[in-house]
């Protein structure tokens, strides 16, 4: 311990824990399982995370996402398994809260009758700081998630979005070394949705560890490092956001075609008759009578299919998958595909 | 590590935690402002009580009440020093234990409890407030009193009073935190403070003397925390007793204090392990 010099707040400690123990991985679960009654919420789930890593936890409505970030923050014990958070297991002990930071998946977290920076200054000085200290790194994070213009309106005047940015500020006070973050975004707009998550790629950038809970399948392509995608309680995958991309074995395309055959012939018997087992094809609703979806048969490629199609003369014009590659791994993977 | 150095560590822990304290005291100001019509009428209501016993002093003839301390002393200089000690009882505890409810219902709680901060220091931190705020108030109701219907209080019975209260306030803390600790584990807590409030209006003798009780009954409440207290405090302010006096409900009174905040602190300790443990501490 002799590399680290005496700290003069929490804050510090936290970071000289992450001095002291950065060759060690950020966060290590391992078989945790959490039961409510006979329920099994998470089943032998194991896994690490790295500094410097935005880690998905995907995963359809009880899939155990929030279990798992709250057995991670220490709000709740587990019936079974460990957690070490650099080094310290998981728990109650001040040493390990120095460690995280969290943003709730509830909207309500501030006390509301007071101003923005009135609540982060306070829980600043819950990490620790001095009030000098805690009023200049409050306003350092205001500034930082763009509320600094709203730093003395009352938190109950906060919009939603503004709120959610203020839970950001709060959890990046300490400059914690792991934030955890649960489905932060699910009821923003595009853009706050965005912002939460350049403010959380950011502090990912500055070493953090980040473990971002989610249902939104849009928001981890280009966003996150690695996924766990989690279906009743158990890692249905675990990878990059390529490699889950890659278990997609897309079935469904949405067609426009363009009837190319001679009048008295219409294009969706003549598509029908031309696909054979191939696969099926349907229009998409009853105002256009050029969308339709074509459904692959198994061990059938598209090529087959298309050139069946192009053989009785009628024009492809556009092809793309009906889903989105995460989107079909997501459904296949959680046992939700049709 | 030396023995020296573990316990300048403990020390510094312990500073570190006590430097939070005015932070918690600043938010509940802050909170506290922000109603500002709640203080107004919470003196409104005050100024009322004192009128209320100045009239019911009205009905008592004077001649049928105790002295205190050899001085013979009005229902309403008797009931006020009761009053004002009663009242601070039930302002405690129902503050005390709605300040963590008040976190859980506001969903502050989780965010609190995920700071590096000992739980003592934020069930400490919580009330801190109100331990600055329910004695000025009570002051506040006793020199009103006073100054309204010309009371007789004595000077020198001030310090004594104030001594008493001091060892008294971790007694009703560490029953505000014991219901607290209940509310936590069963949400609904009400019972408790009224459990708080019968015991304070039968058994303490905040309106009438205890000697008016049954035997049996009188037997309890002479044994009961509140009502030495209030004796003690009567005894000083109305009958002038000096730190010599009072020693003896002193050395009663500390070791009550002692078990009630050892007991709710344990209390919610263990209620607060029991929530992280079914995960239901955000949970209201």
């Amino acid at each position: 311990m002799s590399a680290v010099s005496a700290p003069s707040s929490d804050v510090a400690r936290s970071r000289a824990a992450v001095r002291v123990l950065e060759d060690t991985s950020t966060i290590e679960a391992r078989a945790l399982v959490q039961r409510f009654g006979t329920k099994v919420v998470l089943d032998s789930l194991s896994f690490e995370v790295q500094p410097s890593t935005i880690h998905a936890l995907l995963g359809p409505n009880g899939a155990g996402k929030t279990t798992l970030i709250r057995i991670l923050a220490g709000l709740l014990v587990p019936s079974g398994g460990t957690v070490q958070i650099l080094g310290v297991a998981a728990g109650s002990s001040r040493s390990f809260r120095r460690l995280i930071g969290l943003l709730p998946s509830g909207d309500r977290s501030f006390y509301l009758r007071i101003s923005g920076i009135e609540n982060l200054v306070f829980f600043a000085r819950l990490h620790g700081m001095r009030r000098r200290e805690a009023a200049r790194r409050a306003r350092e994070v205001l500034e930082e998630v763009g509320l600094e213009d709203a730093a003395t309106t009352r938190v109950a005047f906060y919009s939603h979005g503004m709120q959610k940015r203020l839970s950001v500020a709060r959890a990046l006070l300490a400059d914690p070394p792991i934030l955890l973050i649960d489905e932060a975004t699910h009821d923003l707009d595009p853009d706050g949705a965005r912002r939460v998550r350049e403010l959380v790629a950011a502090a990912a950038g500055r070493g953090t560890a980040v473990v971002w809970a989610t249902q939104r399948l849009d928001e981890i392509r280009g966003f996150a490092d690695r996924v766990t995608l989690l279906a009743e309680g158990r890692a249905a995958f675990a990878g990059t956001v390529p490699e889950l991309m890659a278990t997609a074995v897309p079935r469904r395309y949405l067609l426009r075609l363009r009837n190319g055959l001679p009048v008295r012939y219409s294009l969706e018997s003549a598509g029908r008759s031309a696909l054979g087992s191939l696969g099926t094809l349907e229009l998409v609703g009853e105002s256009s009578s050029e969308h339709y979806v074509l459904a692959l048969a198994d061990e059938v490629v598209l090529g087959d299919a298309l050139a069946a199609l192009s053989r009785v003369s009628i024009d492809v014009l556009t092809c793309r998958e009906e889903r989105s590659e995460i989107e079909q791994a997501f459904l296949a993977l959680a046992g939700k595909s049709e | 590590m030396s023995i020296l150095e573990l316990e300048a560590g403990h020390l510094g822990a312990l500073t570190g935690e006590l430097r939070k304290l005015p932070a918690f005291v600043r938010r509940d100001f802050l909170v506290a402002w922000s109603y500002r019509m709640s203080f107004v009428s919470d003196l409104v209501n005050l100024a009322g009580q004192i009128v209320v016993f100045y009239f019911i002093g009205q009905l008592v003839d004077p001649s049928r009440f105790p002295t205190v301390g050899g001085s013979a002393v009005t229902y309403l200089e008797f009931a006020a020093v009761g009053i004002a000690l009663g009242v601070f009882i039930q302002f405690g505890l129902d503050r005390v234990s709605a300040a963590m409810r008040g976190e859980q219902l506001m969903g502050t709680l989780e965010s609190v409890l995920m700071t590096p901060t000992a739980p003592a220091t934020v069930q400490l931190g919580s009330v801190a407030f109100d331990l600055i705020y329910i004695p000025l108030r009570t002051a506040v109701f006793l020199g009103g009193i006073t100054l309204a219907f010309g009371l007789n209080f004595s000077a020198g019975g001030i310090i004594p009073a104030l001594l008493l209260l001091i060892a008294f306030i971790p007694f009703v803390w560490g029953l505000g935190v014991l219901t607290a600790a209940a509310l936590l584990t069963f949400r609904r807590g009400s019972g408790f403070v009224g459990l708080g409030a019968v015991v304070v209006g039968l058994l303490s003798g905040v309106y009438f003397p205890l000697d008016l009780l049954p035997g049996w009954l009188s037997g309890i409440a002479a044994g009961n925390p509140v009502a030495l207290t209030i004796d003690g405090m009567r005894d000083a302010l109305l009958g002038g007793a000096s730190l010599v006096d009072i020693a003896p409900t002193l050395a009663l009174l500390v070791p009550f204090s002692a078990a009630s905040l050892a007991l709710g602190l344990g209390s919610f300790r263990l209620a607060v392990r029991r929530e992280r443990r079914r995960g239901t501490l955000g949970l209201y």
